[in-house]
């Protein structure tokens, strides 16, 4: 089966970000300040610990964990130091063919 | 002046054929009120037609619909005692998928079984479980219960039914398509996260009202907050909360399907409410419907899409769009062995999505359509 690849990953690809609690390792990509997506790995949804409390109450969300603060934190860390670079800030200026 | 150069390729659609092969996972068939009727109901799914039946036992059970002495159709028979009878020779079959009597037989031949399902009675709902593999479902991957299912202080299912002629892939694509909300659904996402992991993948979408569209549900409330979570391939369940001005009604929306072939499905949708101090018994009912009347126009506009769009394996995105690669990618555990299914199929993926540029654009059109209905004179 051919796997089809995200063509906006050719344009900027994921970086790794490192929980400064867990110490686990994730893949973030930013596209602006406001969107991000993070690919988590077996071993950091182990290591979490905020995944971790959040599964024994886990109940009233039906068993989705929303998001966990310490790795939001790391990420924006990332960013400041320029580990992750945001695809608004990098994309040539002209987004839009003019019609 | 030359012509176009050539040196920009141009992009090709790529579809390969729908899978022939049906998702592992639960299945929502419908209401139970629907089926337990101690009657055989026929249902095509999974490429083929299965029997449904209450047997004198209580149990609802689903064999393949096709007696396996002479090919006589299950489904024309009759549920005597705990088995259903053929209508041809009036062979019987146990819900465990055996011949239990052959009643003018001095025996039946024990060892042979017909292809039989597991079903689930839950919520009101019944389920079955599909797996190519023929595994039974393990614990982890069941379907939660609904809090306000069966509860007097909410309204009874409001269900509705209907079969759709395309892979069912089209409708589970819709998670991640924010955009498709305004352009074909006349909402106006406001927010918009995905989060996929295990077997469960989740939209979380708030709306605003849509004033410009006179008429609509979208025009008389302010707002929506959306919690839609997949639990398998085919069965969501959609915490969503209307905001009106004077109150807000909180309700449950199932998004289900089951597949009948590779290129059609049959797309199922229910609705309750939970009953409050604005919403009292009637007003509670009739609020289901009208919400249940809503969704049932979205999904005529999916279906209206879907019926000419093509199948598209390669989709060109841009950076407002949502995460459909990786949703696929989840996707793609229910339709291989379970020893196949890999560690990013299944591995957390988070996805929140910019809603600022693709909202300055959508109040544009918002605020056009108003300003030509005021110069109408319709406002």
């Amino acid at each position: 089966m051919t796997v089809w690849a995200d063509n906006r990953l050719s344009d900027c690809p994921m970086a790794t970000v490192t929980c400064h609690c867990c110490g686990g390792d994730v893949m973030v990509r930013k596209s602006s300040w406001n969107q991000t997506s993070v690919q988590w790995n077996t071993e950091t949804s182990v290591r979490c610990l905020e995944r971790r409390a959040d599964n024994a109450i886990a109940c009233s969300t039906r068993g989705v964990f929303l998001a966990c603060a310490a790795l939001s934190e790391s990420i924006v860390d990332g960013v400041r130091r320029g580990d992750v670079p945001i695809v608004d800030e990098i994309a040539e200026p002209v987004k839009n063919v003019a019609t | 002046m030359t012509l176009q150069s050539n040196t920009e390729e141009i992009r090709q659609i790529e579809a390969a054929t729908a899978p022939s092969r049906f998702a592992r996972g639960w299945h929502c068939l419908g209401m139970t009120r629907d089926f337990g009727d101690g009657k055989p109901h026929g249902i095509n799914a999974f490429g083929r037609k299965l029997v449904v039946f209450r047997s004198g036992d209580g149990a609802i059970n689903i064999l393949d619909g096709y007696c396996r002495h002479m090919g006589g159709d299950l489904t024309q028979g009759e549920v005597k005692g705990n088995e259903i009878a053929c209508p041809f020779h009036d062979w019987r079959w146990g819900g465990d998928g055996r011949c239990k009597r052959v009643p003018y037989s001095k025996r039946a031949p024990r060892l042979a079984r017909t292809a039989k399902w597991t079903t689930l009675e839950q919520d009101r709902m019944l389920f079955v479980w599909n797996d190519p593999e023929g595994n039974p479902p393990p614990p982890g991957v069941s379907i939660p219960l609904i809090e306000g299912a069966g509860s007097d202080e909410w309204t009874d299912w409001h269900w509705y039914t209907t079969t759709v002629n395309t892979n069912c892939r089209e409708v589970v694509d819709n998670v991640v398509d924010m955009a498709h909300f305004f352009y074909i659904h006349g909402s106006l996402p406001t927010h918009f996260k995905n989060i996929f992991e295990g077997h469960v993948a989740t939209q979380y979408m708030n709306s605003e009202g849509r004033p410009d569209l006179g008429g609509t549900e979208g025009a008389r409330m302010l707002g929506t907050t959306s919690v839609a979570s997949y639990y398998g391939p085919s069965f969501m369940i959609d915490d969503l909360t209307y905001h009106y001005e004077d109150a807000d009604h909180q309700t449950v929306l199932i998004n289900c399907h089951y597949p009948i072939d590779a290129n059609s499905f049959v797309l199922q949708y229910g609705i309750i409410v939970k009953k409050s101090e604005a919403l009292p018994d009637d007003l509670a009912v009739q609020t289901a419907i009208a919400i249940g009347d809503f969704v049932k126009m979205g999904f005529e506009q999916d279906v209206a899409i879907w019926k000419n769009k093509t199948r598209i394996d390669n989709p060109l995105l841009c950076e407002e769009d949502g995460p459909v690669y990786q949703l696929r990618r989840w996707y793609g555990q229910f339709y291989v062995d379970v020893s196949d299914v890999t560690a990013d199929m299944v591995d957390r993926f988070e996805h929140e999505l910019d809603t600022t540029c693709p909202r300055a654009e959508w109040m544009k059109v918002v605020e056009a359509n108003m300003a030509g209905r005021s110069m109408a004179g319709t406002v």
